[in-house]
């Protein structure tokens, strides 16, 4: 069938185009057997795939979980808003202050969980994107004053690099690697030693952070999975910088 | 207070507490789209799940007058896409799309007929057949009968593209619901 039409048919099908178009396109089915025949075929179809489409349906402890995660507590009202805003505004400021008077050893750990939760929540969550080791350590040339190497992951690994971006905490520039383990992510986060100054988290029992200081480098890994895969990622680590 | 107002997906006088109220209905829709692109019961959970803490998260900063569906799809597609099998099946199964060129059937209707009778599980075996690029513009068209702007929003595609590829995923359910007719063949997901 060679007809000017038959570009519309998937359009008219699918109710897209402006009425005037419609109208015009439904004129010309009266005369276009083709044309019918081919609309026919696509509504046939659209109806079949619809049906056919529908195929799962959410069990009932899924919506159970997810109801449990929406419940959050009642919002502000609308006037409290921007108060409520200026407050936490100032509580940050002085937080800084004292956190950054202190270099506190728990405040820089729960900084970079933060951090790694920002990172996962992101649509965006890093600025190189690639399983490649060869491509993500360069990309970090000429971003930070220091190098570090990424191990290489063997084919059955857990672990699957997801790409990286350059972080700051403490005025000083780092590296953060994301990495993944089934659904879970992790970070890796990698500055100069004299630059930042961590240790143990303040008592954040959600994330598990594993630190350690290696070749003048200070790491961290950061994740919501089990303690284990930490230690294997650590491990692995380690062992990629140990030359 | 402003009334929190639904046209269409669009979302207006939003309130934080409007969440569960927006999102749980769209959760059969979800889990349905997450199990036809990861094939996985489980997987397909754990993407609805991630799902609705990243937009759970993101809600208070949720621009009124935006899609809240496309915007719940858009979020799944991500997390699935750089999840270990939406990484594996990108990788692997992406298809040319250039060379294209529409057809449509002339006068016979016995391809009609295969169709109007075809089964359940033939036409779940031909959406199961497709690549994931097809895959979900026919879904997101037919299943969630979304627009094709809402679909290139989602999606995160020209609209050109949305048509394209709906057609091209048409054509090709078409063509093995006729070359197999008769013929069942029954795609399983794992659970």
């Amino acid at each position: 069938m060679n007809c000017d039409w038959q570009e519309k048919i998937g359009m008219y099908v699918d109710g897209e185009l402006e009425p005037a178009a419609e109208q015009a396109f439904a004129g010309h089915l009266q005369g276009c057997a083709g044309c019918s025949a081919a609309v026919l075929e696509q509504q046939e179809l659209k109806k079949s795939v619809r049906l056919a489409g529908k195929r799962f349906t959410a069990p009932p402890d899924l919506y159970a979980s997810v109801r449990k995660q929406a419940h959050q507590p009642e919002s502000v009202k609308p006037w409290w808003k921007w108060s409520v805003v200026a407050a936490a505004f100032v509580l940050f400021a002085v937080f800084s202050i004292v956190w950054f008077s202190r270099s506190s050893a728990s405040g820089q750990v729960d900084a970079l969980i933060d951090q790694h939760v920002t990172t996962t929540a992101s649509l965006n969550p890093v600025d190189v994107i690639s399983e490649d080791r060869h491509t993500v350590k360069p990309w970090f040339q000429g971003k930070l004053p220091f190098t570090f190497n990424l191990p290489e992951l063997a084919k059955d690994s857990p672990f699957k690099l997801l790409g990286g971006k350059v972080v700051y905490t403490q005025h000083a520039p780092g590296a953060e690697l994301l990495y993944q383990v089934r659904q879970h992510k992790i970070s890796v986060f990698i500055f100069q030693s004299r630059d930042v100054h961590g240790g143990p988290s303040a008592g954040n029992k959600t994330f598990v952070v594993n630190d350690w200081h290696q070749g003048g480098l200070q790491f961290y890994v950061v994740t919501d999975a089990a303690r284990e895969d930490a230690d294997r990622l650590r491990a692995l680590l380690e062992e990629a910088n140990r030359s | 207070m402003a009334a929190t107002v639904i046209t269409r997906g669009y979302v207006s006088g939003l309130e934080n507490k409007d969440f569960e109220k927006l999102a749980v209905p769209l959760l059969d829709g979800l889990y349905n789209f997450a199990c036809w692109l990861s094939g996985d019961a489980d997987e397909a959970r754990d993407l609805v799940q991630e799902t609705f803490v990243k937009s759970l998260k993101g809600f208070s900063s949720f621009r009124e007058g935006t899609n809240f569906r496309v915007w719940m799809f858009r979020i799944l597609r991500n997390t699935f896409l750089t999840s270990r099998t939406g990484l594996e099946r990108r990788n692997t199964q992406q298809e040319d799309e250039s060379g294209f060129e529409e057809t449509v059937v002339s006068q016979e209707t016995p391809e009609i007929t295969l169709i109007r009778r075809a089964d359940t599980e033939l036409v779940q075996a031909a959406i199961a057949q497709l690549t994931p690029l097809f895959q979900e513009v026919l879904l997101l068209a037919d299943i969630e009968e979304m627009k094709y702007q809402e679909i290139s929003e989602a999606l995160d595609i020209p609209m050109g593209t949305v048509m394209s590829r709906l057609a091209r995923a048409r054509r090709q359910v078409r063509d093995y619901i006729v070359a197999t007719s008769g013929r069942k063949k029954i795609v399983g997901i794992r659970s």
